[in-house]
């Protein structure tokens, strides 16, 4: 195997989920296309070694690249495409909704820390009466 | 038509669904009027009480049959129809079917809550079905659990009271954590056994057979209200009273018996089993009995005698002797028939009088003469005063104690001879106390519902010693499939003057005197067992105190949540990273690709660290070069020119997209920054460590040639990738054309709501 595609997968994946915990939408895209692209060399790396492309009228098949991870990896393309693109769309929506593209923490979790902090009674208190 | 012809699976099968179908009809149907609802949740019993019948009067042969679902894993539905399984059928749909008459004329009026009272009990009914016919763990379990759901809904019926409301909790708390407790043991026991089927259980031993024992009877104890996993049981007295007769003393009290009956034969070798089931069930019987004799409600005094007669049964099983589980069985038999009853009674005098206190019942006997005749019968029976059904079991009970041999004879007889002595008090002080003289009540008139139920229930104690052959035909054969040795034990109209006999009229005597002497001496009421305060305290005060470790665990942060999962995901590869064979590695195929590498990892650090959007974006435009030029080096050609339309699309997105927002990210806290600098340090050289893992030990050689003439051959086109996505795995291509048309739409309807949105 490449050491050099290792390389390039271990950075694109690092790049990736160093850009996916972020708290900006826009980064975090960013961060979902690099992984797609780290996915897609994997695939690539898995599949064998370089070769002359797979055309069977043209190169002898000895000598061509594993097809196989090609047409996954194609397929991989096109639905991280899509992904980032519908990505895009949230944001755009969300960047109309508050006017930056932050994500915001989840608010039934924050619902459960004021549960904690406020008066250990009131709750049960609440459901009595 | 010969009997086998009902022992076919598919009938059960369809009973069951019968069951399923008719809850949500008998829900609708008291939305009517609630004895149209009852009406409706009877019928599956009453069929399948007369199966039941018809397969135990012809002594059909067993069948077991399953719908799996997991086929490795026996995960699935499997059901059986042994004698034992039969007995418990005919309890459950019998009483179930009587209950059910019965709650016609306890509940007078249809209230609001009808419909959900009708529907929980023929659930509830269903869910007891399920269990007694159960034979993998698997179904076990899961129709125990549907009991303790089932009995929560029922016992808080009342639910605007909140003492209810605790006493319901309470019960599902403590059934549940049973609950939990049975299934690590039937894992065990199932592991240990090499069967989920209960009809084919081994007998384990070991370190692990006593941790499955503890653990299975951990739910026994809790099911069947045993000491000191009792304290639900009288709180949830305040079910109303068909509940209390049907879940509280005649089948779901039950359920833990029959479960220690039928695991039994498993744990013979198993030491603990039999000392701590002795211990419980001791403790239980005099205790339950002893703390009976101290209450003045009538119900709760049947409840902690229930309690005590479900301590006699597990210590007469966990004893283990052939002759104490014959006695063992017949008293469940007979138990459940004579309590039945006498809750029924109970509750007949509650909505008829108002009270349940017995200093203030008297004279019932001129007004309800039907209902005293069978809290008489009902009650002598319990006693274990002939002729009648209950006599016959304590007998058997009795004799089996009498016949037992060292530190069994000593502890385990003497226990029994003293419990039985109480069990006659208690019954006693309840028929004098509720029956006898007193101040007169003045009572409301008949009810047709309760009074049919009452009185049949009443005779079955009568009609069972009448019939003692035909109790006898379905008693025996549970008893021996529990223990072969069982088969020579009968239950005997007069046993003739044994010393056993002679035992049991000292035990009915001295219950008497006992009984008559502390009738009306109890002047403080027991107060609510106290285990129940501690565990509803127990209870306010973890609810109280959970918010603060879920609010630390579960804080919102979305980033954080992402980080510790790729973390956790990351821990998995870390095993393989011994599996690396440096031989197999290569620096680069060829130095472009080593080139196009490291420009790619350079482009895309520079993406996470440039502070302007815009730039973000082109180095990932940047990125994508990278990477199709690595497709050409690697020989995908398709790939390439895929990726670099794709990526234009992607970048012109993205430009557009950023539209008005800031032209830089806003700063990120410093620490958490180096946090994930860390986490996505690690990751990405694990993930890298594992993929040359697994390329070190490839499981074959691709079958590139055979891909190639295949697509010549059947695809009819040379480039090979192409008929591979068109072609071989055409609908996979497909379906992705279908994914990328929804996220169109999906981006199409986002992107049309902008304008509402803004306006708005």
């Amino acid at each position: 195997m490449s050491v050099s595609l290792l390389v390039a997968i271990a950075g694109l994946t690092g790049v990736g989920v160093y850009m996916i915990t972020a708290r900006s939408l826009s980064r975090i895209i960013l961060g979902f296309s690099l992984l797609g692209h780290a996915a897609v060399l994997a695939l690539l790396a898995s599949g064998g070694p370089a070769g002359t492309p797979p055309l069977a009228n043209q190169n002898d098949p000895s000598t061509i690249a594993n097809p196989l991870p090609q047409a996954l990896a194609l397929t991989a393309i096109v639905i991280s495409f899509g992904l980032t693109l519908f990505m895009l769309a949230l944001a755009q929506r969300q960047q109309n909704l508050t006017g930056d593209d932050l994500v915001e923490d989840d608010l039934e979790d924050i619902r459960i820390a004021r549960m904690a902090t406020d008066d250990d009674d009131s709750e049960t208190e609440g459901v009595e009466s | 038509m010969t009997v086998d012809s009902f022992a076919e699976p598919w009938i059960l099968w369809t009973l069951l669904v019968l069951h399923v179908v008719a809850i949500p009809l008998s829900a609708l149907g008291a939305r009517r009027d609630h004895r149209l609802g009852l009406g409706i949740a009877a019928i599956p019993p009453l069929l399948t009480t007369i199966w039941t019948v018809i397969l135990l009067a012809g002594s059909a042969e067993p069948f077991t049959t399953e719908l799996l679902w997991v086929e490795g894993l026996d995960v699935g539905f499997s059901f059986r129809t042994d004698s034992i399984a039969l007995l418990m059928t005919l309890l459950v749909s019998g009483i179930g079917t009587l209950v059910l008459t019965y709650a016609t004329g306890y509940f007078s009026s249809s209230s609001a809550q009808m419909p959900r009272m009708t529907a929980s009990l023929l659930a509830f009914s269903t869910s007891m079905l399920g269990l007694v016919l159960a034979d993998s763990i698997w179904t076990v379990f899961i129709f125990w659990e549907f009991t303790s759901i089932t009995s929560f809904v029922l016992v808080g019926h009342k639910d605007v009271d909140a003492s209810v409301r605790d006493a319901a909790r309470r019960a599902l708390m403590i059934t549940g954590a049973g609950g939990l407790s049975l299934l690590g043991g039937l894992v065990i026991l199932g592991s240990e056994a090499g069967t989920t089927s209960l009809s084919e259980l081994e007998p384990i031993t070991g370190g692990r057979g006593w941790i499955a024992a503890l653990l299975i009877l951990g739910g026994v104890a809790t099911k069947s209200a045993q000491v000191p996993f009792h304290v639900w049981l009288p709180g949830a007295m305040k079910a109303p009273t068909p509940v209390s007769a049907y879940l509280h003393s005649a089948t779901m009290v039950k359920a833990g018996v029959l479960l220690l009956a039928i695991t039994g034969p498993a744990f013979v070798d198993v030491a603990t089993w039999k000392w701590v089931g002795l211990a419980l069930g001791i403790t239980s019987m005099l205790w339950g009995g002893i703390t009976s004799l101290r209450h003045r409600d009538a119900k709760l005094i049947l409840a902690w005698g229930t309690i005590s007669q479900l301590g006699l049964l597990v210590t007469l099983l966990s004893v283990g002797t052939a002759k104490a589980t014959f006695a063992a069985i017949s008293i469940l038999f007979a138990h459940a028939i004579f309590k039945a009853a006498l809750f029924a009674v109970v509750g007949e005098i509650d909505i008829r009088t108002g009270t349940r206190d017995i200093r203030e019942l008297g004279g019932l006997h001129r007004t309800m003469p039907i209902a005293t005749a069978v809290a008489v019968v009902s009650g002598l029976s319990m006693a274990g005063v002939p002729p009648l059904l209950g006599f016959a079991a304590k007998e058997a009970a009795v004799e089996a104690a009498l016949k037992l041999s060292g530190i069994d004879a000593l502890i385990v007889s003497t226990s029994i001879i003293g419990g039985s002595v109480i069990t006659v008090a208690y019954t006693t002080r309840f028929l004098l106390g509720t029956f006898g003289a007193g101040p007169d009540t003045s009572v409301a008139p008949r009810r047709p519902g309760m009074t049919i139920a009452t009185t049949i229930l009443g005779l079955g104690s009568i009609v069972g010693y009448i019939a003692m052959g035909a109790v006898n035909n379905i008693v025996r054969p549970a008893a021996i499939e529990i223990d072969k040795k069982a088969e020579v034990y009968l239950l005997y109209r007069w046993p003739g003057l044994t010393t056993g006999f002679m035992v049991s009229l000292g035990i009915v005597a001295a219950g008497v005197v006992v009984g008559a002497f502390i009738l009306n001496r109890v002047d403080q009421p027991a107060p609510e067992a106290r285990g129940a305060d501690m565990v509803d305290s127990g209870l306010d005060r973890f609810l109280a105190w959970a918010p603060q470790p879920i609010a630390a665990i579960q804080h919102g942060s979305l980033p954080v949540y992402l980080a510790t999962m790729v973390l956790v995901a990351l821990t998995a590869t870390i095993p393989f990273a011994s599996d690396i064979d440096v031989d197999t590695l290569v620096l680069w195929d060829s130095p472009f690709q080593g080139a196009l590498a490291l420009a790619i990892v350079v482009a895309a650090l520079a993406g996470a660290f440039v502070s302007s959007r815009l730039g973000a974006a082109l180095t990932l435009g940047a990125v994508g070069l990278g990477v199709s030029g690595i497709f050409v080096v690697h020989g995908a050609p398709d790939l390439a020119l895929t990726q670099l339309v794709v990526e234009t699309v992607i970048v012109v997105g993205f430009v557009l997209g950023l539209g008005h927002l800031a032209r830089s990210f806003p700063a990120a806290h410093a620490t958490w920054k180096s946090v994930r600098m860390a986490v996505s340090t690690i990751l990405g050289v694990g993930v890298a460590l594992a993929l040359a893992a697994s390329g070190s030990n490839p499981s074959g050689t691709p079958p590139i040639e055979e891909l190639a003439e295949a697509a010549v051959d059947e695809g009819g086109g040379a480039n090979i990738v192409n008929v591979i996505l068109t072609d071989l795995r055409a609908l996979d291509t497909l379906g992705e054309v279908v994914v990328l048309a929804v996220v169109a739409i999906g981006i199409l309807a986002l992107a049309n709501t902008r304008e509402t949105e803004a306006n708005a």
